[in-house]
């Protein structure tokens, strides 16, 4: 087993993979062991924790209309015309 | 519904049924109000001109969507060929110079300011969460474009990383590296924001 320690940008690295990694048990304890030492990083994992929930929270708001964009007048204007233009023309 | 019952399509409509919805998408993927604009034009077009193979196993909404996805991915991957004339430019995004300190003792550590400040990123009211998803939205655009496909692939599309790879022709190695970065610039924004 690795007994380096690794700094805060391997740390913050090690933070956001594991999100969507296993990490294997030598990079696994490097942070452990880093996270003891670094209030910063320890703040930095729960600051990303909490920025992967908000964006799932986006996600899903956006998917239900709730942040609402409106297609605006004249590209909508533009666009009917584009399509009725390729209607006529069958 | 019943099995029997078919979707149908109903070209004359699509504007007034979906275009705000299609524009929703894109604009959130593209962080460009022209380009979403176009995407949704492009993508009625493309839907009139393969109207025949409409099968109605889908509403038209979902169908619409499932064409105006893949034009999303096919702009994501002109960003990337473009890139690749300006290989330079794509390795310095994704070095992580501008967060941690390149030399010294403390080489590696956070440089000042640009760790985090605050104990929580996330506001404690119902009216700051929806500024809350507007800070979000803002961030995602001040994302290099190479980031911003990568963080949004990943993280709203919720795809599968064998395909951003694919997709977007990077390496896994890219692709952590670059959602990484991506997420400590994306918390670096939303703090900001909320320290303003």
């Amino acid at each position: 087993m690795s007994r380096r320690m690794i700094a805060c940008d391997e740390a913050s690295f090690l933070i956001s993979y594991r999100h969507e990694n296993r990490l294997g048990f030598k990079r696994w304890w490097q942070l452990q062991m880093h996270l003891l030492t670094c209030h910063l990083c320890r703040k930095y994992a729960r600051q990303i924790d909490q920025l992967n929930n908000a964006v799932k929270h986006y996600s899903e708001s956006c998917s239900h209309d709730t942040c609402q964009h409106h297609l605006p007048e004249e590209a909508s204007v533009k666009i009917r015309h584009a399509l009725s233009k390729e209607l006529n023309a069958k | 519904m019943s099995e029997e019952e078919k979707h149908i399509l109903e070209p004359q409509r699509w504007v007034e049924l979906y275009g705000d919805y299609l524009f929703n998408y894109a604009i959130v993927r593209v962080n460009d109000q022209e380009k979403a604009e176009d995407l949704v034009q492009e993508t009625f077009l493309a839907g009139l001109k393969a109207k025949d193979n409409f099968q109605g196993k889908s509403t038209e909404r979902t169908w619409l969507i499932s064409i105006l996805k893949r034009k999303v991915i096919d702009t994501y991957r002109k960003q990337y060929a473009s890139k690749e004339s300006s290989m330079g430019e794509f390795e310095q995004e994704i070095s992580d110079g501008d967060f941690y300190r390149s030399e010294g003792p403390f080489k590696g550590h956070w440089m000042e300011g640009k760790g985090p400040h605050s104990h929580s990123l996330m506001p404690e009211g119902e009216l700051e969460q929806v500024e809350l998803m507007k800070i979000i939205q803002l961030c995602i655009s001040h994302l290099p474009p190479n980031l911003a496909s990568v963080f949004v692939m990943k993280m709203i599309d919720e795809a599968e990383s064998e395909e951003v790879c694919k997709e977007l022709g990077i390496t896994p190695s890219n692709l952590w590296v670059m959602l990484h970065r991506a997420r400590l610039k994306m918390r670096q924004c939303i703090e900001s924001k909320w320290l303003k």
